[in-house]
């Protein structure tokens, strides 16, 4: 059994501990807002934030997150209030939506880290297919 | 903000079952009382994915319908796919426009699929080709409300009723007045009249205005569901393996590796169902969650047959077989069009005489190239399928899926599991990207026969190495134009494509018949050409192909526009100009949207800094206009840096100018990538990049400025989701021997191009 604590809330699993943590939230929790998009740590779209870092949960062990505070796209707010989020709707970024909250994920933990504008952009290395990029840059710039 | 809401189910689904068993009237309504108003309506179905030469068709049964409820909710029933173009948001735009209520009070609703209320989407045709249908069906609903209204107060006067914000005011009294539920219950019961009164376009309230998209709010918390996200306790996952050889065979099944609940064969299926008889070409592996599935699926040790031919799908011999066919292919005449007693093969020996006469030693002969490529959409294939069965014998058919036709997933459910067409349910999700992958049905499919085998409700994932390993590929395709100019015009024009038909590798192009993908962007140039040909010489391989994004124009805009810049330098003209002094008097669009690329960018390209170098290119595709000028540097060797792009889009009456501009920056983004990087590989059979770490892709950083300036129009509307991506290449190739003074006639660019970033 392994213990999570996964937007404030606790849930205990059974599963091979080298499960990467995506698949746990994805298959086992149904929390389906964090995507799969590559499986190797390059398209970002899994990105999570565990203890307030940000991570790719695609890679990232669920025997390594037990004990420690993971937050997805469900939990980073309760009304999509995060200034990302509203950014993001202002601006009208999404296009299919997918990449987006491996995005808005990146982009809210370099917030925390006290992070603007072209430094988070920079940060970013997340791939979109659907070309957001340039509202993707409108909305970080006004944050 | 407050917006229009994106709602899953439908307030009345028994709407769709009466829909399935009526027909519509002369008018093309069909009208009933479903606690409220329901008005059923045929948005035409689109073929133009399906098969080359297919109109636009109306049919009798209705395919999709407004709600209106005693409580006043306005619902839209959308029977298409929303995968990022918006189109959910803009035909539930053009329905508010002539229904009379505000952007806030209607719904959208993704129907619940099914033979009768779903169609495919492709084409750039989902919101442009349904505009007329939808002002109709809004303007009859309001009618009927109107008509209700004057029932009630025995004034058969229309004109001293007025429809507005979601009320019917009586103008004679207006404290007398209806929410739109009070009447909706009676509008079922009375007579359409014959004058629906269409809104004069000049007061369109929301119709061009840049409103929210419905799917949004969804797709920034988590809640939006794509197929992948289908999920319920007990479900089962399952991950395919393919034979990594395409053309391979499954030999032997092999043993359930420990871990894994089952094994199942598929079948090998070509595109949209029809499969090669009877062959399995993958293996699905079932297990308790998605990584594991895949774990074991890529462990296991699977034996092929692997017939001699997979050898030949290899990027080097096909390059080399294209390069033969390009020579000595038989081609066939794509313009001008054979004369009187000519057939286009017999056309093709006297107008190629006529043309190489013309040309003489050409000014220039050129041969460009471009690569397979693959979809890569962001989220991998999928689907989920749940089956009841009652002893041994499937009772229902349950699927969800992100797919482009919902119409092809129920076709092929019916096939598979033997059951009626009411048995079988289709849920269209959110798709993660379409881009023309998933218009196809192998993922379908083989999902479908995995539930059977497990009978158990299943989720089947494509992992990326499987997406890139296994895509229906953009086809390659070789083209050589040779050209002849004397005082700096065209005298002369032969160009000659050689390429895979996706029509007839489907076995649906008529022999001896030109594929109309395979020319587009080749044919019905705006420029005079003087004595001129046009020819396609079909290349038949193995490798599967597909529809990719703007399809046939995102290969022949390549090698006209880059042409045309060729003979441009060599005549020592302006790139603009030399198009101006082509230009046939009738492309009027054409002019404009040039004109208007040369004025946007006039400023900078005036004052490029040392090391700039611009270029353009403009193509029609879907009845959009659109040209691309874009501005670069290069740092160093091997590396480039898009600066800016600025694009001028004529897409005729312009429902959302948000949407036309997302949809431009994307086609931009798309365009980049596969100029740049884009290319799939192939070696003795096997697909060799099968992930974002060997399939490079443009950055946020690395995003240049892109300006999209719409030119307005009263024209009727045409696509914008595919119309930005064909001009980019040349512009890009154009403005690089500018820069360089090296021409680049084969794509990708370079394969190492670095960019530089903020």
């Amino acid at each position: 059994m392994i213990s999570l604590n996964v937007n404030n809330q606790n849930y205990s699993v059974e599963v091979d501990p080298a499960t990467p943590l995506l698949w746990v939230l994805r298959d086992i929790l149904g929390l389906t807002g964090t995507k799969y998009g590559c499986g190797i740590e390059v398209c970002g779209a899994c990105t999570v934030m565990i203890d307030g870092q940000r991570e790719h949960s695609c890679v990232f062990d669920v025997s390594s997150a037990a004990g420690k505070k993971v937050v997805t796209i469900e939990g980073l707010s309760v009304d999509a209030s995060h200034p990302a989020q509203q950014a993001w709707i202002k601006h009208q970024v999404p296009q299919c939506g997918y990449c987006q909250p491996g995005m808005i994920m990146a982009c809210a933990s370099a917030m925390k880290a006290g992070h603007y504008g072209n430094e988070i952009l920079s940060e970013m290395k997340h791939i979109c297919i659907c070309g957001t990029y340039s509202r993707i840059k409108d909305a970080v710039r006004e944050l | 903000m407050t917006m229009t809401t994106y709602t899953s189910t439908l307030p009345a689904d028994e709407i769709v079952a009466t829909l399935a068993t009526q027909k519509l009237n002369r008018r093309g309504f069909l009208k009933f009382s479903a606690n409220g108003l329901a008005l059923a309506f045929a948005l035409p179905m689109i073929g133009r994915s399906d098969d080359a030469n297919a109109a636009i068709t109306t049919q009798d049964l209705a395919n999709a319908y407004i709600h209106i409820s005693p409580n006043g909710t306005i619902t839209l029933a959308f029977g298409g796919a929303e995968m990022g173009q918006g189109s959910m948001s803009g035909l539930a735009q053009i329905l508010a426009e002539e229904l009379m209520v505000d952007w806030t009070q209607i719904s959208v609703a993704q129907a619940l699929a099914n033979p009768v209320i779903s169609y495919t989407t492709g084409g750039s045709s989902a919101v442009s080709r349904r505009y007329t249908t939808l002002r109709t069906a809004g303007a009859a609903a309001r009618e009927l409300l109107v008509a209700a209204a004057m029932q009630e107060t025995g004034d058969s006067n229309r004109d001293n009723f007025k429809a507005d914000n979601a009320k019917i005011v009586y103008l004679p009294d207006t404290e007398i007045w209806w929410e739109y539920g009070e009447l909706a219950s009676a509008a079922a019961g009375m007579t359409l009249p014959a004058d629906l009164r269409l809104t004069n376009p000049a007061n369109f309230r929301l119709i061009g205005k840049p409103l929210p998209r419905v799917d949004i709010p969804a797709k920034v918390d988590g809640s939006a569901k794509f197929g992948i996200d289908i999920w319920f306790p007990g479900m089962v996952f399952a991950a395919i393996k393919h034979c990594p050889t395409i053309g391979g065979t499954l030999k032997s099944m092999p043993a359930k590796p420990s871990g894994a609940i089952a094994v199942v064969a598929c079948t090998a299926s070509n595109t949209r169902g029809s499969v090669i008889a009877g062959s399995k070409n993958a293996v699905a592996v079932v297990a308790s969650n998605t990584w594991l599935a895949s774990r074991l699926a890529k462990k296991m040790s699977v034996s092929w047959s692997l017939p001699v031919s997979t050898a030949n799908v290899d990027s080097a011999q096909i390059l080399t077989y294209a390069q033969g066919q390009l020579g000595s292919g038989v081609a066939l005449i794509a313009e001008p069009l054979p004369p009187a007693g000519y057939t286009p093969q017999s056309f093709a020996p006297v107008i190629e005489a006529d043309v190489a006469k013309a040309i003489g030693t050409p000014t220039l002969d050129a041969t460009y190239t471009v690569p397979y490529l693959a979809h890569a959409t962001m989220e991998v294939l999928n689907c989920t399928v749940s089956i009841v069965y009652s002893g041994t014998t499937p009772v229902s058919c349950e699927i969800w899926a992100p797919t482009q036709s919902a119409t092809a997933v129920a076709t092929n459910a019916a096939l598979l599991t033997q059951l009626p067409a009411s048995a079988i349910t289709v849920h269209t999700t959110f798709l993660g990207g379409g881009l023309g992958r998933k218009i196809e049905q192998d993922y379908i499919w083989q999902a479908i026969e995995v539930a059977m085998a497990v009978r158990k409700p299943v989720k089947l994932t494509w992992m990326r190495e499987e997406d890139f390993g296994h895509d229906q590929y953009r086809p390659l395709a070789l083209t050589r134009v040779k050209a002849k100019l004397a005082g700096g015009k065209i005298q002369a024009w032969s160009y000659r494509t050689v390429s895979q038909s996706i029509t007839a590798q489907r076995g649906r192009l008529k022999a001896g018949s030109i594929d109309s993908q395979a020319i587009e962007g080749a044919i019905h140039l705006p420029y005079e050409l003087g004595n001129y040909l046009v020819e396609w010489v079909p290349l038949d391989t193995g490798v599967p192909v597909g529809y990719w994004r703007s399809v046939g124009a995102s290969i022949n805009s390549f090698a006209v526009e880059s042409m045309m810049d060729e003979l441009a330098k060599t005549a020592a003209i302006d790139p603009f100009t030399f198009r101006y002094n082509h230009l046939k008097s009738e492309d009027a669009r054409a002019l404009a949207t040039l004109q208007a690329a040369d004025l946007l960018s006039s400023s900078w390209r005036k004052q490029l800094p040392a090391g700039h170098a611009w270029g353009v290119a403009i193509s029609q595709a879907f009845g959009t206009w659109v040209c691309e000028v874009v501005e670069i540097s290069q740092p160093a060797v091997g590396s480039l840096r898009v600066h800016r792009v600025d694009c001028v889009v004529d897409c005729g009456t312009v429902i959302n100018p948000a949407s036309v501009e997302a949809q431009m920056q994307g086609s931009i983004l798309h365009g980049l990538n596969a100029t740049l990087w884009g290319e799939a590989v192939f070696k003795a059979g096997i697909a060799t990049k099968l992930n974002f770490n060997s399939n490079r892709v443009m950055r946020v950083s690395e995003m240049p400025t892109v300006r999209v300036h719409i030119i307005p129009s009263t024209n009727p509307p045409s696509g914008i989701g595919e119309p930005g991506v064909p001009p980019l290449a040349p512009a890009l190739a154009n403005a690089y021997a500018r820069l360089s003074g090296i021409r680049i006639r084969k794509l990708p660019f370079f394969a190492n191009a670095t960019m530089g970033g903020i």
